[in-house]
């Protein structure tokens, strides 16, 4: 049975370090070998004999970013064949320089730079046989390969001089796309990113991140900086890609919210509950607000209970609770999510305004389409007996 | 779709050679390629159909002279699949390779064909990758060449020697099915005794080597790359167990290898070749089957050589039939299994197709677990129904949840209460809109779920006055609804959370002094109290002692006095910090006396800690002291600040009431992590007594409603 294996999935996906960097090559007379290895033996001889099919690879794979894992080992190579018939014995230098990983971890990031470090030193083999002359060019490789590990796992990006070259690399991290972007949303600049100075974001950025604070929504950002609407969707949908903001829902006291399951690590996490009571202080220079009192508030959303109800039942200014910052807080953190209206047409032909009731759009965005209130789209939803509404 | 995937391969080799027998789907690949150029050199290549002479598993130098053959034979470099801008870094290739086609095979062909398929990889190339060297043989093989992904379990499977001899004699004479198996019932017998003693001194058996190959997008997400290299390994060891049995693979491989060396002679393209094998061989025949299968539905249930039926389920496809675009990962599936509870229930999705997906010797017990059931039960109730341990319903359970047939609910009640999923496919477009109205004539999706706008039961829906028609017609689409994942219960969680005292008598400072006025009355509390909210909730207690009854308070025995004072004294819980201590005095005697009324079982104690106390000097019941002693023991669990809160609950001066909830803190129920039925069937208590004891500490509860994580977990909850 599939489900009871343990141990079944390994860490899925996640990043690790470069454990080792080598070059291999095919020598004239030794065959396939490893000529550079840093860290040392890291890959057993046994091990390289088994998998140098996929080292130094028939012509046809040449050039091509190859990974290949087996035997506990992932190995990211880039195998490269230089002709020359004068220069070489064989006719042709083939050699592939690896990065070697644990098994288990995602290696699409350094693909990229396999690709990138090979060229370079395609173009020193090409310029001072850097590579296939024997003396001391081994001990110089080994040193680029030393730094080139330590700086990449370290600091994501190195810089090199060997000779004439420099060498420069840097890891891209792959992430998942972003989300779309709409009218509706609101964009949440994230606390790390508050006190990065403003002219270090691009221009675009430069215009609209005054207006980013979490009660905005896009059209509005893009009317108050006067910037235009895709132009605002796409820059944040870039930040949003990087980490930079969180996209919201629109926050309105009609809103209707339900807590999910993770509230319950708001006391759980002493940590998390700290910076609750701080992000949400009305006042930051009274007593902080309870942290029961936030929970309370919390756990009072659920179906059918506004925000304004919310609010007019518990009172939160009168103990120090900013109820827009806990609204936030807790959709930042998902103890609460939004529950959305959906208005859906079910009548057979749909006319006007009506085409738009399919039940993919929210109110939200259909007020943002239409420029009309939500209380005018009310009204009409409440006249028309084709259309009906669903909270989800 | 990254879940299908792009082809797969049979790749084989002995020590005559590696080939690669049989790739599926070869249509589109070999549809618009150029004509083949044949330099028919068939003869010259290994002939399979003749018992090996040599017994070696492989040696180094057939393999790099079948290599480097291979090499030479491609001619054009190949731009590799679905990458194009890589092409300008190419190298040329050597210049002098001539085409010489050895296994007659399509060495070159263009690469306008179809996106998404396997492309730009020659046969050649492919058969060299995966004919894999012996140390890599049974473990994982994964290979990524640019955008595609390849994943297998090379198998080495033994020769079965006397199937050998008899399948190569056999094979001329076209032998019958029944002949073979009758054979093989002989060699069987024959085989595992003699083995291993002839092994030290006899050269190993011959082995050959299979390898079933995947070949996935690089996207693909590590489960989905797992999965596919659960199914190439069990592929491997069914063929391998088919081997052993009646030397299947020996005259499968054999059949595909005389088919190409039979059409490459004929200069048939490579389609035809396939299309040849496809036609006689079985194990083709399978290997297609489950590509199919795998881009269709993700379930596969094949029978190899109509004994060994290999079942398997890529969770990752299987999981989006009822909901499109979903994609549910085997290790969410594995969470939700890992805290499947007795209390929880099953819903079968789709009855009809529930059999596909059991091997035919688990369908007893499965049968009989299905037959008697219900939504309506519990797992634990099903167990017992049918007479099995509940082990083994949680096995059988997770088996079809798994495969897609079933998901967790908590059993059908009137009143559950459900609400509309976040994730539900509700719009206009939805395919689930037809279904719904198929399925119940004349009814609207929409309609009918636009009820569970807001959190509803069945119980709320329906009257009793209805007919019950009405009301079986309202289940089955509750039914239907959570079937497809419509639908999602709520359930209510405790915290236990005592609110601040401030609520009650909201400045800090002023409540300090009154704790610290009447500390004198030696009360432990009040000494232990270093933090202020804990000297808050006593110190009413102590300005209430020394203002009304300090002159009946003997010093010594104050604790247990202090104890009953503080749970009539802190009654009022309106009481405004300011008001005189007469007004709260009163007030604790009136709601004492509402106590009297209402709850009979709390006000005796209310009662007559209050008369006790005021009465200190006459000695009192011995039972009533032990009650005060329990009570004192019981709230000992709690921290300074939750008992003073505890005490100020009337509740908690009944025994019966405070142990009860003593009980379920410790056990930690009111941790936000268990929901009130599980509560309820873990403590074997009637929902009346968890919900009216959950309503006399509401004051110290928070009480809020939920998905129940195991349950949400197989909806995509953003």
């Amino acid at each position: 049975m599939q489900v009871s294996t343990n141990n079944y999935y390994e860490e899925c996906g996640r990043e690790g370090q470069i454990r080792c960097i080598f070059l291999s090559e095919f020598h004239a007379t030794a065959g396939c070998k490893i000529s550079c290895q840093v860290p040392a033996d890291y890959v057993s001889k046994e091990v390289f004999d088994a998998i140098n099919v996929y080292i130094i690879p028939k012509p046809h794979l040449q050039r091509c970013i190859l990974t290949v894992n087996a035997m506990d080992i992932k190995i990211v190579g880039y195998p490269v064949g230089i002709e020359n018939q004068q220069k070489y014995a064989r006719n042709a230098f083939l050699f592939n320089l690896c990065f070697v990983c644990d098994s288990w971890a995602r290696s699409v990031q350094y693909e990229p730079v396999v690709k990138k470090l090979s060229e370079y030193l395609i173009m020193m083999e090409e310029e001072s046989c850097f590579l296939s002359k024997e003396g001391d060019h081994k001990l110089k490789l080994q040193k680029i390969f030393e730094t080139v590990i330590k700086d990449l796992n370290e600091k994501k990006v190195t810089t090199i001089v060997e000779g004439d070259t420099t060498i420069y690399l840097k890891i891209v991290i792959h992430k998942p796309d972003p989300p779309v972007v709409k009218d509706h949303m609101v964009p949440l600049l994230l606390k790390d990113f508050k006190n990065t100075p403003l002219d270090k974001w691009d221009l675009t950025t430069q215009q609209i991140l005054p207006y980013i604070n979490g009660i905005n929504h896009i059209a509005r950002i893009s009317a108050e900086a006067d910037v235009e609407t895709n132009l605002v969707k796409s820059c944040v949908q870039n930040l949003a890609y990087y980490g930079v903001v969180h996209l919201l829902p629109i926050l309105k006291y009609s809103n209707v919210y339900m807590c999910t399951q993770h509230l319950k690590s708001l006391i759980k996490i002493p940590s998390l509950s700290h910076a609750c009571r701080k992000y949400v202080a009305l006042n930051p220079d009274k007593t902080l607000p309870s942290i029961q009192k936030v929970f309370q508030f919390y756990a009072s959303m659920t179906h059918g209970v506004t925000l304004r109800a919310i609010c007019q039942r518990l009172c939160p200014q009168n103990y120090n609770i900013d109820e827009r910052k806990l609204v936030i807080f807790g959709l930042q953190h998902k103890f609460i999510r939004c529950i959305h209206k959906y208005p859906v047409f079910t009548g057979s032909v749909p006319s006007g305004r009506q085409k738009m009731y399919t039940g993919l759009s929210s109110f939200d965005e259909i007020c943002c389409k239409t420029g009309l209130s939500p209380s005018d789209i009310e009204k009409d939803i409440d006249k028309d007996t084709n259309v009906t509404v669903i909270w989800k | 779709m990254e879940v299908n995937p792009i082809a797969l391969l049979l790749v084989y080799m002995d020590s005559k050679g590696d080939r690669l027998l049989f790739r599926y789907p070869y249509e589109h690949v070999y549809k618009e390629k150029t004509p083949v150029h044949t330099m028919s050199l068939a003869a010259s290549a290994p002939v399979l159909n003749n018992p090996p002479l040599v017994d070696i598993v492989m040696t180094s130098s057939t393999t790099s002279l079948v290599s480097q053959i291979s090499t030479e034979t491609t001619k054009k470099r190949n731009p590799y699949a679905i990458s194009s801008s890589d092409e300008l870094l190419q190298t040329t290739p050597p210049p002098n390779a001539q085409p010489v086609n050895v296994f007659g095979a399509c060495t070159s062909f263009c690469n306008a064909v179809p996106k998404g398929q396997l492309e730009g990889f020659t046969d050649e190339v492919l058969s060299t990758l995966f004919a894999v060297k012996q140390q890599l043989c049974n473990q994982k093989l994964e290979l990524k060449v640019n955008d595609v992904r390849f994943v297998s379990h090379p198998t080495l499977i033994p020769r079965n020697e006397l199937r050998t001899s008899i399948g190569n004699t056999s094979n001329t004479s076209n032998t019958s099915n029944n002949f073979l198996s009758l054979v093989t019932a002989t060699s069987n017998t024959a085989v595992p005794g003699a083995q291993p003693n002839v092994a030290p001194t006899k050269p190993q058996p011959q082995q050959m080597l299979i390898n079933i190959v995947f070949a996935l997008h690089a996207q693909a997400s590590y489960s989905i790359v797992k999965c596919y290299y659960e199914l190439s390994k069990r592929l491997g060891l069914a063929l391998r167990v088919e081997e052993q049995r009646v030397g299947y693979c020996t005259e499968e491989t054999m059949l595909m290898a005389r088919t190409h060396d039979e059409l490459s002679s004929q200069q048939q393209p490579l389609e035809r070749t396939f299309d040849a094998i496809t036609e006689r061989s079985t194990l083709a025949q399978a290997l297609k089957s489950i590509y199919h299968d795998l881009c269709t539905t993700g379930l596969l249930n094949t029978t190899l050589n109509q004994y060994l039926t290999v079942s398997f389920c890529l969770p990752q496809k299987a999981h989006q039939l009822h909901k499109k675009g979903s994609m549910v990962e085997p290790e969410v599936i594995d969470r939700c299994l890992r805290a499947l509870k007795p209390y929880h229930g099953m819903l079968l999705v789709d009855y009809a197709e529930l059999l596909d997906c059991v091997p035919p010797r688990a369908a007893r017990m499965l049968l009989q677990l299905v037959e008697i059931y219900t939504p309506l039960m519990s797992l634990q109730m099903l167990a017992s129904e049918a007479d099995m341990s509940i082990e083994h319903v949680y096995k059988m359970v997770s088996h079809l949840v798994y495969w897609g047939k079933a998901t967790i609910i908590y059993p059908l009640c009137e009143t559950n209460v459900y609400v509309i999923a976040p994730d539900a496919p509700l719009h206009t477009k939805s395919h689930l809109v037809e279904k719904f109205s198929a399925r119940f004539a004349g009814m609207s999706l929409f309609d009918a779920i636009s009820h569970f706008s807001l959190p509803t039961s069945i119980g709320h829906l329906t009257t009793p006055l209805q007919q019950s028609a009405r009301q079986g017609m309202l289940a089955q689409m509750v039914v239907w609804m959570l079937q497809h994942h419509l639908l999602m219960q709520l359930h209510t969680y405790v915290q236990f959370m005592p609110s601040d005292s401030d609520d009650f008598y909201g400045g800090v400072s002023s409540m300090n002094v009154a704790g610290s006025s009447s500390s004198d009355g030696g009360n432990e509390h009040l000494h232990e109290g270093t933090n202020t909210i804990s000297s808050m909730g006593v110190g009413v207690a102590g300005e209430l002692m020394i203002s009304t009854l300090s002159h009946s308070i003997n010093a010594s025995d104050d604790d247990l006095n202090a104890g009953s004072l503080l749970s009539c004294a802190s009654q009022p819980l309106p009481v405004p910090h300011t008001s005189r201590s007469e007004d709260r005095y009163s007030g604790g005697c009136s709601t004492g006396s509402e106590n009297i009324a209402v709850q009979p079982s709390s006000s005796h104690k209310s009662n007559y800690s209050m008369t006790a106390s005021i009465s200190t000097e006459n000695c009192d019941s011995i039972a009533s002291i032990e009650d005060e002693e329990r009570i004192k023991e019981l709230l000992s669990v709690f921290n300074e600040t939750d008992r003073a809160a505890i005490r100020r609950i009337p509740a908690s001066s009944n025994v019966d009431d405070l142990s009860l909830l003593v009980k379920l803190y410790q056990a930690g129920y009111f941790k936000s992590e268990h929901h009130l039925e599980e509560i309820m069937y873990f403590q074997s208590l009637r929902p009346a007594e968890l919900l009216q004891l959950l309503d006399k500490f509401r004051d110290v509860l928070i009480i809020y409603e939920t998905e129940d994580p195991a349950i949400a977990s197989m909806y995509n909850n953003k």
